[in-house]
């Protein structure tokens, strides 16, 4: 049949009234822009996710107090459990064959001064050598904490560029003495800017050593024991030792319970699907709401058109079209009005994504398969929603359809 | 014979009673005839037309076309028919309003799957052949009704046809208009093809040279026109 005079048909119907057609396609709109959209930011913050939750390789685990915790209950239970010491974090690097770095980390969050100045909120990260790796950090001036700065408890510090701008704008932050807490400690670098992650800057903290973090700050603090395995490989082998090791240390019977917990990148992966699966069914369910809505409307208005049209349907038929090319016509004209829809809820859902990416720190990009599924979801709904009225027209009557008025 | 009619029923259901549309018709029909069927309102002229034109099946009997049997045929092959051998002049134009001139000629040649250069090239000398070749792109509102109907008759012959089927086609013209229209369907029919016209107009059926007169269903009366023969006779 004529392709091109039907779709010709449809458009020009869509033009013709205007209003009508928006209203027509509402629904196909809303549907296709809610599923590109979500689409979009998903996936954006899938590869963000699996780019930054990945960034110091994926064989690196956590072992603290708490673990991966889910409910109030068992934040309370592990509340009760014994602190994960610096001992324990020596024990580990000491006896893990599997591990090629193990790392002791405490966190805090206070203010930091240098003279009249001050920046609040700043995320105080005390670590023990390998932070670098494990933390992904490099350093633009000066140096790294080192060694010999952990183990004689120096009062030194590495800053992140944004706390280095904000206390030393125009100097050279080197050798300054900031004030963290109750203590001065000595600058000796700054990292280099890493950007914003979700809204946040990663690039407020200071770092210190950890046994200093622990001497001066707190000492009661619980650490976080940072695990990187050699390879992939032995991942799980490192896993097992470091339970093992912490087990015999807390003389924990067979039977008994971990009164620790460990987190893999894998751990926070699972949490982060489960989360977006739970996106995607509400999604889902938006878009299949919408897009019925709007399949009937469709329908609707098809049937309106099959009405008013009877008699081009008599002349048609009376000039030799058989009953598939009536119901290709008006299959094509349902079709045309859908993917119309799509298109628009493309355009809109992709503009909806860019905006969103470009004023907030959500990532979302322009997502190819989510356009061919758009397309092919509004097409679906005209060829399914426009069957029962093309298949009304191709089955008239010739004769009752020329007398039509 | 292009047309051979044998004991044709058309019975309707209306509620619980049966209306015999048509009552055993027999007609011949031959090659290049120009034939009249007339006939009050009632009398199954227009049952007949639909049946001689394909658009519906009979209830009983024979209906063979360039000797295929009709009354046997599906509706896709009705289609075909219709699209192949059979050419629609309604006494309303029946043109699709929003398609140029070109564009209504050219439809039957859609449904024929004749390609789209093919198509025009058919078209224009169709409606070159109604004199309507500066009209080719104007919508059926942008022409006068006797523009309108030379358009349906381009349309009805660009397939080339067996049968030009003519229904009423003066009904919606003044008189010189209409004549204007019975002058084409002349020059039609003296081009070769075959003409069947039906109408209740006695000066419409005057131009045909076989008038057929029905009632109650059935064929009252079948006669050469003499009137018209002797016309043609004396012209010539």
């Amino acid at each position: 049949m004529n392709l091109r005079e039907s779709t010709g048909i449809a458009l020009a119907a869509l033009r013709a009234n205007k209003l009508r057609s928006f209203l027509t396609l509402l629904g196909t709109i809303i549907g296709v822009a809610s599923v590109i959209a979500v689409i979009s930011f998903v996936e954006g913050m899938n590869r963000f996710v699996s780019e930054k939750l990945l960034n110091a390789g994926s064989n690196v685990f956590q072992v603290d107090k708490f673990g991966f915790i889910t409910s109030n209950d068992a934040y309370l239970d592990a509340l009760r459990r014994p602190d994960i010491t610096i001992d324990d974090a020596d024990a580990l690097r000491l006896t893990l064959k599997h591990a090629q770095m193990v790392m002791a980390a405490a966190d805090d969050r206070l203010r930091v001064h240098y003279r009249s100045k001050h920046v609040d909120g700043v995320n105080l990260r005390g670590r023990g050598p390998g932070y670098d790796v494990i933390d992904d950090l490099t350093i633009a001036e000066g140096r790294h904490l080192t060694d010999f700065d952990d183990r004689h408890r120096e009062r030194v510090c590495v800053l992140g560029p944004e706390i280095a701008d904000e206390l030393f704008p125009g100097m050279d932050p080197i050798d300054k003495e900031v004030r963290i807490g109750d203590q001065t400690y000595r600058v000796v670098g700054v990292t280099k800017a890493k950007g914003r992650m979700l809204g946040q800057s990663q690039d407020r903290f200071a770092v210190i050593p950890v046994r200093s973090f622990l001497k001066f700050r707190d000492e009661r603090a619980s650490l976080t024991v940072s695990i990187k395995s050699a390879d992939q490989a032995s991942l799980p082998l490192a896993l097992q030792e470091a339970r093992n090791v912490l087990r015999g240390r807390r003389h924990l019977g067979p039977g008994r319970p971990d009164n620790f917990g460990i987190t893999t990148a894998d751990t926070w992966m699972e949490f982060y699907r489960t989360l977006t699966g739970g996106i995607f069914v509400v999604m889902i369910g938006v878009a299949s709401i919408a897009l019925v809505v709007g399949g009937i409307v469709i329908m609707n208005i098809m049937l309106v058109s099959v009405t008013e049209r009877t008699r081009e349907i008599g002349i048609r038929k009376a000039l030799g079209a058989r009953r598939r090319d009536i119901l290709t016509q008006f299959l094509v004209e349902a079709t045309t009005l859908s993917l119309t829809g799509g298109v628009i809820g493309i355009v809109l859902g992709v503009g909806l994504a860019l905006l969103v990416g470009a004023l907030s720190p959500l990532p979302a990009g322009v997502n190819v398969p989510a356009i061919v599924l758009g397309i092919m979801m509004s097409s679906m709904v005209g060829i399914f929603f426009g069957s029962y009225p093309a298949f009304r027209a191709a089955k008239l009557d010739p004769i009752e359809a020329l007398r039509h008025e | 014979m292009l047309i051979s009619i044998r004991d044709l029923h058309r019975v309707y259901q209306v509620g619980s009673e049966e209306v015999h549309a048509l009552n055993s018709v027999d007609l011949d029909i031959d090659r290049n005839e120009y034939v009249a069927i007339m006939g009050p309102s009632g009398s199954g002229k227009s049952t007949l037309m639909n049946l001689l034109g394909c658009l519906d099946s009979p209830s009983r009997g024979s209906y063979k076309l360039k000797d295929l049997e009709i009354g046997k045929m599906t509706d896709d092959e009705l289609a075909r028919i219709r699209n192949q051998e059979i050419g629609f002049v309604f006494q309303t134009f029946n043109l699709l309003a929003r398609a140029d001139a070109l564009h209504n000629v050219e439809l039957p040649l859609v449904y024929a799957g004749v390609k789209h250069e093919e198509r025009r090239k058919r078209a224009r000398e169709a409606l070159d052949l109604v004199g309507l070749s500066d009209r080719m792109k104007h919508k059926p509102n942008e022409l006068s009704g006797g523009q309108r109907q030379r358009v349906a008759i381009a349309r009805a012959l660009v397939n080339k046809p067996s049968i030009i089927l003519a229904d009423e086609p003066t009904g919606n013209l003044d008189s010189t208009t209409g004549e204007e229209i019975m002058a084409a369907f002349e020059r039609i029919w003296n081009q070769g093809n075959t003409v069947i016209v039906v109408t209740h107009e006695p000066d419409i059926a005057q131009h045909a040279n076989r008038i057929v007169r029905m009632r109650d269903g059935k064929i009252e009366s079948d006669v050469a026109n003499t009137r018209r023969i002797a016309v043609a006779a004396a012209r010539s």
